[in-house]
């Protein structure tokens, strides 16, 4: 016979954390019970509610069946090991112990602390729904189930992280995602032994081919609507607990010159935006390493009236023109860097400090001159059109200008073939990553860097070979 | 059969690469050998060519066989492999007239003042790359260069046909005979048969592809015409002492006083298709190398051919003239036999295949 002391011993034993809380009590027939949760991240009220209270006022002397009966709970599973019970008490739910009885039962009850639905600060939209992913992953697949209804929809949950044990959801829908997608991206995760899985961005990792490339290999999406969208277009999703950052793959770079609101406003509109997006990208990547390359190498690049211009402004300059353009791009790089990580209230006079101070006097000092300072801001707002793609195109920019600076415009056309030349041979999942342009899939055109009118995008993107392919149906 | 490349994308390498490739110096050297004829002469050559496209386009409806297995079926393993391996030379004896006009012309159009060959070399680390990867890269890369392309030349055209003076063509046929010998002087720059039968077997042919496949050539030699119409017409009997055509003929465009020279954007992007054109000679012989040795690390093959144009183009660096001179009046007929000749030997080792 197993007492309960010895169950509740063998658990201490494991777990001997002061926060995993032993809460004992007896019914009214005398019967024993133990309940043991961790404390903070087990809904405790819920516990006294569902579990105690139906407990405490059972009479007779019931058998575990019955027991399981009272429970009020609507999550209670069986169970029989004590690593179970140690593994579901670390994941935030209680476990029953009974007296004299060495089956137990494992309670829902999970309620860690985290934050409301509120608008993800990232992906702010005018028009459209505002709801965003919080850290909590039942929250998270919650949102998405409200959006998709369909039977069709299926949700895979699995473990990564040998400390954090850190759930992670793959979800997709059956017959729109490529076939044995989801099963590998399963064995890609559980292939990978990490202590702890923080966020998704590791996940993200470990599901990449080439983990140290610079060009990113999966998407994201901080919003419900998005990854929903995704998901329905064939992507696979995957949820990770604890991060309000939802992937999807396979990805391509079209992706992140979509945003949510293209699909919201009308379409012309969305197409205008898109080749905004992509022409601000290309000032943003180029246009410091075009102006040193101009100055050193070419001048007849630059306009006559503006090169009279510019050469007041850098007359009488120490630096020449890529140390002074790499310094303030230095500058830029470190205010951006400092500004994010500054406490709120020292930000007004970092501003101060940054623009004025920095800025202005150093162009008055002569160490740089007003066009630098020109070009290097147009460039960095131009790159934040594309948040996404901000971390690969502000290193492509350091990139651009070290070989502008060095072998002249020359190298940024060698360097930009050699980029072309290898990101149309990379691909996630067997998705090239600059689909549909290259190769070229027309039909996918529709919703690439051109938005198409809804009733134009009739079948899901042909590049993810869905079975069920189409979208639109008129009855 | 491995389906690496599709038809679209061979149109666009015939479409781009064909023009590309001729926009550099092959319109000075035509001015300075017909003069005003030119356009006759390259017609001749495009003519031509483009029945040798088809041709081999044609074959390739007939047959699922690469080229190698054709010869193999035919003549036997040993046959296949010393072809693929004279290919292998042939594309290599392609790629050094565009390799040192890409040297003078980069020199030319990204710089002020002449620069050290040293700024050039970088293209080497572009070129083993590039030819390292496959047939799939090429496609692909093709797909991304077509829009570069028209879009470069539609700026290009934009900013320079209104200056064409058509009366520099009139008269014409004045010297008869100077159109057929320029023809066959500039024939060392028309290798696309080859390249189309280098692709053959690796793309799944559909009914009408030989008409696309050979429009688009066209195409492309319609896109030269054009420059060649801008080039003449601009400058008359001047243009045989203008190198780099195509940067050439949008100087005068009355914007560029305001706006600056526009057109060095276009013809920077125009570079990037140009440096792909350069590249398919050197994967081309990268694949027959591969085919003929049965060495299948692309890699050390990609290098030990960039090697040889790195070697090559440093011993040489300044006989540009007499290597032109040489390829213009001996080449021919090495081109004659591998872009035309051999294509249509093709044929035969079908039937005999059937």
């Amino acid at each position: 016979m197993v007492t309960l002391e010895k169950n509740i011993k063998s658990v201490k034993d494991k777990l001997p954390s002061e926060d995993i809380i032993v809460f004992e009590f007896d019914s009214l027939s005398g019967k024993r019970f133990a309940a043991i949760y961790a404390d903070g991240i087990a809904d405790k009220q819920l516990l006294g509610e569902l579990v105690a209270k139906p407990l405490r006022a059972a009479k007779s002397d019931e058998k575990l069946e019955d027991i399981k009966k009272l429970l009020a709970s609507p999550e209670v599973k069986d169970g029989g090991k004590i690593e179970d019970a140690v593994k579901e008490i670390s994941d935030g739910n209680a476990v029953l112990f009974v007296d004299e009885e060495k089956e137990f039962f494992i309670i829902g009850l999970k309620n860690p602390p985290g934050r409301t639905v509120a608008e993800p600060p990232t992906q702010v939209a005018i028009k459209g729904p505002r709801e965003g992913f919080t850290e909590d992953i039942k929250t998270n697949l919650g949102l998405v189930r409200k959006r998709l209804k369909s039977e069709k929809l299926h949700v895979k949950t699995l473990k990564s992280g040998k400390q954090s044990d850190t759930s992670v959801a793959i979800i997709y829908i059956e017959g729109v995602c490529p076939e044995g997608l989801p099963e590998r991206i399963e064995r890609e995760i559980a292939s990978k032994q990490i202590d702890i899985v923080p966020d998704s961005s590791y996940i993200s990792q470990f599901i990449s081919k080439k983990p140290r490339s610079l060009f990113k290999r999966n998407g994201t999406a901080e919003k419900p609507d998005v990854f929903c969208a995704k998901i329905s277009e064939g992507r696979v999703g995957i949820i990770v607990d604890g991060s309000p950052i939802a992937l999807t793959v396979p990805y391509m770079i079209v992706e992140d010159f979509q945003t949510v609101e293209d699909y919201y406003q009308v379409s012309y509109r969305s197409t205008v935006l898109r080749i905004l997006r992509l022409v601000s990208l290309v000032i943003g990547v180029f246009l410091p390493a075009f102006y040193v390359s101009a100055q050193l190498f070419k001048i007849q690049l630059i306009p006559y009236r503006l090169l009279l211009k510019i050469s007041s402004s850098v007359s009488g300059l120490a630096l020449s023109p890529s140390v002074e353009m790499f310094l303030t791009l230095f500058l830029l790089e470190v205010l951006i860097e400092a500004s994010i990580r500054m406490p709120k209230y020292v930000g007004l006079a970092m501003s101060v400090v940054g623009a004025l101070v920095l800025g202005d006097t150093a162009v008055q000092a002569g160490i740089i001159s007003t066009p630098a300072i020109i070009i290097i801001a147009f460039s960095a707002i131009c790159l934040f059109t594309t948040p996404d793609l901000v971390e690969t195109t502000t290193t492509l920019r350091w990139v651009y200008l070290i070989i502008g600076g060095s072998l002249g415009p020359f190298g940024v056309v060698l360097f930009t073939a050699f980029l072309i030349c290898y990101l149309v041979s990379e691909q996630t999942y067997g998705v090239p990553l600059f689909a549909p342009f290259a190769p070229l899939i027309k039909s996918d055109l529709h919703d690439s860097m051109v938005k198409a009118n809804m009733y134009s995008l009739k079948t899901r993107p042909e590049v993810f070979k869905a079975k069920n392919k189409v979208r639109v149906k008129n009855k | 059969m491995s389906s690496k490349i599709s038809v679209r994308q061979i149109c666009f390498i015939m479409l781009i690469y064909t023009a590309v490739s001729k926009f550099i110096l092959y319109p000075t050297q035509l001015s300075a050998e017909s003069g005003r004829d030119l356009l006759f002469s390259a017609l001749i050559n495009f003519a031509l060519q483009g029945a040798f496209v088809w041709a081999v386009s044609f074959l390739c409806s007939r047959t699922d066989k690469t080229f190698f297995a054709l010869i193999e079926g035919t003549l036997g393993n040993i046959v296949a492999r010393i072809v693929y391996g004279l290919f292998a030379l042939f594309f290599i004896v392609c790629t050094i007239i565009p390799l040192f006009e890409q040297k003078l012309y980069v020199h030319a159009i990204f710089y002020d003042t002449i620069p050290s060959l040293l700024i050039f070399l970088p293209i080497f680390f572009f070129t083993v790359y590039a030819a390292y990867k496959g047939f799939e890269n090429i496609g692909r890369c093709a797909d991304i260069c077509l829009p570069l392309f028209l879009l470069s030349m539609l700026l290009i055209f934009v900013m320079s046909l209104h200056e064409v003076r058509w009366d520099n063509f009139l008269p014409v046929f004045k010297q008869p005979s100077k159109v057929f010998q320029s023809s066959l002087a500039s024939a060392c720059r028309f290798a696309e048969p080859a390249f189309l039968l280098m692709f053959m077997g690796h793309f799944k042919y559909e009914k009408g592809d030989a008409a696309k496949i050979t429009l688009s050539y066209i195409g492309g030699a319609v896109f030269v015409m054009l420059v060649l119409a801008a080039f003449y017409g601009i400058y008359g009997d001047l243009a045989q002492s203008r190198q780099f055509a195509i940067s050439k003929i949008s100087l005068f465009f009355p914007a560029i006083e305001l706006l600056g020279r526009i057109d060095l954007i276009a013809l920077y992007v125009l570079e990037i298709v140009m440096l792909f054109a350069l590249v398919l000679n050197i994967q081309l012989a990268v694949h027959c190398i591969e085919c003929c040795t049965g060495y299948k690390n692309r890699a050390v093959l990609s290098v030990a051919i960039n090697a040889a144009f790195l070697i090559f183009i440093i011993v040489f660096d300044n006989n540009f003239n007499a290597i032109n001179t040489i390829w213009s009046k001996w080449m021919w007929i090495v081109f004659l036999i591998f872009a035309n000749a051999v294509p249509l030997s093709g044929w035969l080792m079908r039937r005999k295949n059937d």
